[in-house]
């Protein structure tokens, strides 16, 4: 007796099911929009969630020895300043992972403004606008170049300047368009 | 003879030539960053009349210039 209950609910347990029917086409149709659609982060959250992992990173480490960037060339860096007598040996180690930090923060906000303007490749345009758009980032505005933030030119603009040329002159000092008879010795073959 | 496991990814070389012409700036930007917080924490060791910067020196003026976010996760490195 069970197992004909059993029989039947295999033949016929489907017939209620969400998969099928209705619902099924409801599934399977790319016409109808999902009813909750993946919501982009904004620039915020997403800094907010690497610095919540960036704690988390930190708290996890247990391997010092290790860096991302080389101690030695660091030190350099830091001796480069004049005013720098002694530096104590965790010094490096801090600015490693400091460096480490500042390169993943200027990422996210550069890679924001790639999006921004729909973009897929990270520029240095986008390096230059997430620079001038933080506060903390003052400092290397001397050492960014002006330009970079601009559009580049316009492919009918660039025409019309060689339009616009003079014409060019070869290294021997004559137009390119000039007939062949001006080198008479090019014109004759040698005699069979 | 199977390929080796590097031998199915672009030679890191390349990648990082591609990389270079399109940041070029990202070597010195480190360095500026490095000067940046260097000088202010020497300036502050001379306020203080010591000789050497540490890690605390750092950390405090890395909160000073804005950089406070950094600050917690670096905490673990003194």
């Amino acid at each position: 007796m069970d197992q004909n209950k059993q029989g039947e609910a295999a033949e016929g347990g489907n017939i209620g099911h969400p998969a099928h029917g209705k619902n099924q086409e409801e599934q399977s149709n790319p016409m109808i929009a999902p009813t909750n659609p993946p919501k982009k982060k904004s620039l915020e959250e997403q800094l907010n969630d690497f610095w919540a992992a960036q704690r988390e990173e930190a708290k996890m480490t247990t391997n010092f020895k290790t860096h991302s960037l080389p101690l030695s060339r660091i030190k350099k860096i830091i001796k480069t300043d004049k005013d720098v007598k002694m530096i104590s040996a965790e010094t490096p180690v801090v600015f490693a992972k400091a460096c480490e930090m500042f390169i993943k923060e200027l990422t996210i906000r550069a890679w924001a403004n790639t999006e921004a303007r729909k973009g897929k490749i990270l520029s240095q345009r986008d390096l230059v606008s997430a620079i001038s758009q933080t506060a903390s980032f003052d400092f290397l505005d001397d050492i960014m170049p002006k330009d970079a933030g601009l559009p580049r030119t316009s492919i009918a603009s660039t025409e019309n300047a060689y339009l616009n040329m003079p014409p060019q002159q070869n290294v021997a000092g004559l137009p390119y368009d000039a007939p062949t008879m001006a080198f008479p010795n090019l014109n004759h073959h040698a005699p069979n | 003879m199977l390929p080796q496991e590097q031998d199915r990814f672009l030679p890191i070389v390349n990648v990082s030539h591609i990389m270079k012409k399109v940041m070029p700036a990202n070597a010195k930007i480190l360095k500026y960053f490095i000067n940046f917080i260097t000088g202010e924490a020497s300036n502050k060791c001379q306020r203080e009349k010591r000789k050497t910067i540490n890690g605390d020196d750092l950390l405090w003026v890395m909160t000073t210039l804005g950089f406070e976010d950094y600050v917690e996760p670096l905490k673990g490195y003194l």
